[in-house]
């Protein structure tokens, strides 16, 4: 047996493996019956579908005719592994109530950062860098102000690309960070900080 | 008839105020500024403005975003015609002959001919959504729980035939789509599925960060991953309008694939994407010298264009008139739908008659609105074509994650879009189509809903899907279609004619 195809076989196993995951999960509903199905009844039939057919798909790629490699996309099993602890970790640390600001901060970051590693561990350079960027933006944003998350957002997404220009994206950054605020803050009144909390 | 110029007042009224008028226009503009960029198309742009028009009320939110849609499709074909780089795959046929037409000088003519064919189709195409619309919602007002979920079905396959690459994938995906759009609360129980204690997943996964994720954010690093290059015919526009002679070859083919193109936009499953093919396949067999085609032949830009304008449009009718999103671009529109407040579905034309008749006129003025904008500002979208793409793409994604954030105020969204952006580019490199995912996604929570009152009502019968005989007829031609694709022969000329086009 050999695999000939590679991204059948890694479509396969997501198939399967998505698939699995649902039904075993619905498991934790009530299923019901056929007249009056419960929560559990639509998905266990969805899943188990997704399990056949990424069964087919994963079956294929032994036998197909078209050749593909098997390393399709760029896979590093550090991030992957580290990324995975942590984010375990952020699981059952997350805030409660009674603990403080200082945990929640904490805690974001550490799920942050086990987030980004997950992404690192796909595909090329700019895929991470680029989300990264992403997430930085979503979680900074209350806490800094609009200004500077657009800052950061520009400047690290930019890093993401083949080339870097400090020139230009320092003044890609100030007219997109005035042009937002114009536009959504002042013009559509989405409500935003403008500039970090102590400052406003 | 009479009823009919009535509605179509009641919509112009509605589309002539100031105020949308405006929206519309502002969504032209818009569609037409994100889908001039190489590599974005209308399923993208849609998914990247959606957001901004949450704030609107619901008539002008549709209204704005229609805009959008037929800008993007419009600006898609402009860089298609300039680049050669076809924005979705439906403008892929318009590089063929429109890029060869900008080769030889002539990039003003197939630019022109391009704005003239899709507005002859859209307005056809609005005449006949208006005329269509009204009769088959009234058939799909005495539809029953087992008629939708067979149409579901139905739909869902369908969508998968037209799709090209592997059948049993795009299936897959569907289904993955139908269980990702499980998660949340379920309506009947009130149990929280699928949501690992994650109290912002209990409304469900964020219907725009799973688009914005999967078509936006992946296009992006997909785009990043190659390097660029591109050949740009930007001095050699001049003339935009067509000679006469130009008119003269293509107003058949405007005809033809007008007519083509609203036909197939109907079908469910159907729409720009196909149009375009089938009408450029049908142009250069009805041509006496079909030796011309790929070489700059102005029929095979005006074809596929209004075929592709008319499908894009009539692709409308399922959305409006049984509330089943035929494609992505309708998966998109009917989630922007229930954002407003509003259930997709034949109720909404006898319920919100201004909305319904809104809409379709303000498609007739978003299409006059194109032709106008675009004759003379085409210099301008010409230069933004210019601009290097290390500085676009940052500011599209700032522009995506301020529009996601200000869905809820909550950073979870954003987080959620770039984990739908890993997503979207394992999709890709794995050729799996995220189309059919998208459809699944929304279709997931109506297909549960009507699956369990058809069977609470035959209590627990399944035979009452094929007993009947609308729902019958939509679960036969549902297995027909599929049986179809998986024969070998017809496979093989399924593949052949994806590859050819």
């Amino acid at each position: 047996m050999k695999i000939t195809n590679g991204k059948d076989f890694w479509a396969g196993l997501m198939f399967m493996g998505f698939g699995l995951g649902f039904v075993v999960v619905s498991q934790d509903y009530a299923m019901g019956t056929a007249v009056r199905m419960g929560p559990a009844y639509f998905p266990t039939v969805l899943g188990a579908m997704l399990v056949v057919l990424g069964a087919i798909v994963f079956f294929r790629a032994f036998v197909s005719k078209v050749h593909e490699p098997i390393h399709v996309f760029p896979f590093r099993w550090i991030p992957a592994a580290v990324g995975l602890i942590l984010g375990v970790i952020a699981y059952y640390t997350q805030a409660t109530r009674q603990s403080g600001i200082a945990w929640e901060i904490g805690h974001m970051i550490l799920s942050g950062i086990s987030v980004v590693l997950l992404f690192a561990a796909f595909g090329p350079r700019s895929l991470w860098i680029v989300l990264a960027g992403v997430v930085m933006f979503g979680y900074l944003l209350k806490p800094i102000g609009l200004v500077l998350a657009t800052f950061v957002l520009i400047f690290v997404s930019a890093a993401g690309g083949h080339e870097f220009k400090w020139k230009e994206v320092s003044f890609l950054s100030v007219l997109l960070a005035i042009f937002s605020v114009y536009a959504f803050v002042k013009g559509l009144g989405l409500p935003m900080n403008i500039w970090p909390d102590f400052l406003e | 008839m009479e009823s009919l110029i009535a509605n179509l007042g009641i919509g112009f009224g509605v589309a002539l105020s100031l105020a949308n008028l405006l929206y519309c226009l502002l969504g032209v503009l818009l569609g037409t500024l994100i889908g001039v960029l190489p590599g974005i198309g209308p399923v993208a742009t849609i998914a990247m403005l959606l957001p901004v028009t949450f704030t609107l009320p619901p008539v002008s939110a549709l209204i704005m975003l229609a805009g959008i849609y037929y800008g993007a499709q419009y600006g898609g074909s402009t860089t298609a015609i300039l680049v050669n780089l076809p924005g979705e795959s439906s403008s892929v046929v318009t590089c063929l002959d429109g890029y060869q037409m900008a080769r030889q000088g002539r990039a003003g003519a197939a630019l022109g001919i391009a704005a003239l064919g899709s507005f002859f189709a859209g307005c056809c195409a609005t005449v006949i959504i208006a005329l269509f619309a009204p009769p088959l919602a009234e058939v799909a007002l005495k539809f029953g729980p087992a008629e939708y979920f067979s149409l579901m079905v139905l739909g869902l396959i369908a969508a998968v035939v037209l799709a090209h690459g592997s059948v049993v994938k795009a299936v897959a995906m569907v289904i993955f789509g139908l269980l990702l759009g499980l998660v949340g609360t379920d309506v009947n129980s009130g149990v929280a599925r699928f949501n690992f204690g994650i109290s912002e997943l209990s409304d469900g996964i964020g219907f725009v960060s799973v688009a914005m994720g999967v078509f936006g954010f992946a296009e992006i690093i997909g785009n990043l991953e190659q390097k660029e290059q591109r050949e740009i015919f930007t001095k050699k526009v001049t003339g935009l309008l067509p000679t006469w002679q130009d008119i003269k070859d293509a107003t058949p083919s405007i005809l033809r694939g007008t007519t083509l193109g609203s036909a197939l936009g109907i079908l469910p499953g159907g729409g720009a994407l196909l149009a375009s093919f089938a009408a450029y396949t049908l142009e250069k067999k009805a041509s006496k010298n079909s030796a011309n085609f790929g070489k700059g032949a102005i029929q095979g830009v005006a074809a596929p264009e209004s075929a592709n304008n008319a499908g894009a449009q009539t692709s409308f009718i399922p959305l409006l008139t049984l509330g089943i999103p035929s494609n992505p671009v309708m998966a998109l529109m009917i989630g922007a739908m229930m954002i407003q407040g509003i259930a997709p579905g034949p109720q909404v034309m006898t319920e919100r008659p201004q909305l319904f008749w809104g809409m379709i006129a303000s498609m007739w003025v978003g299409n006059l609105m194109l032709v106008v904008l675009n004759l003379p500002l085409i210099g301008m979208w010409i230069k933004l074509l210019t601009v290097p793409y290390r500085v676009l793409y940052p500011s599209i994604l700032l522009f995506c994650c301020i529009g996601v954030y200000s869905i809820s105020n909550a950073p979870f969204d954003v987080m959620q879009t770039a984990i739908f952006g890993v997503v979207g580019y394992v999709f890709v490199k794995l050729e799996c189509e995220p189309a059919p995912l998208i459809l699944g996604f929304i279709l997931g929570p109506l297909m549960e809903e009507n699956l369990r009152r058809a069977m609470l009502l035959s209590r627990g019968d399944p035979v009452v899907f094929f007993t009947r005989p609308i729902s019958l007829t939509m679960l036969v031609i549902a297995a027909f279609l599929l049986t179809i694709v998986v024969l070998p022969a017809v496979r093989k000329k399924r593949e052949e004619a994806f590859v050819e086009a």
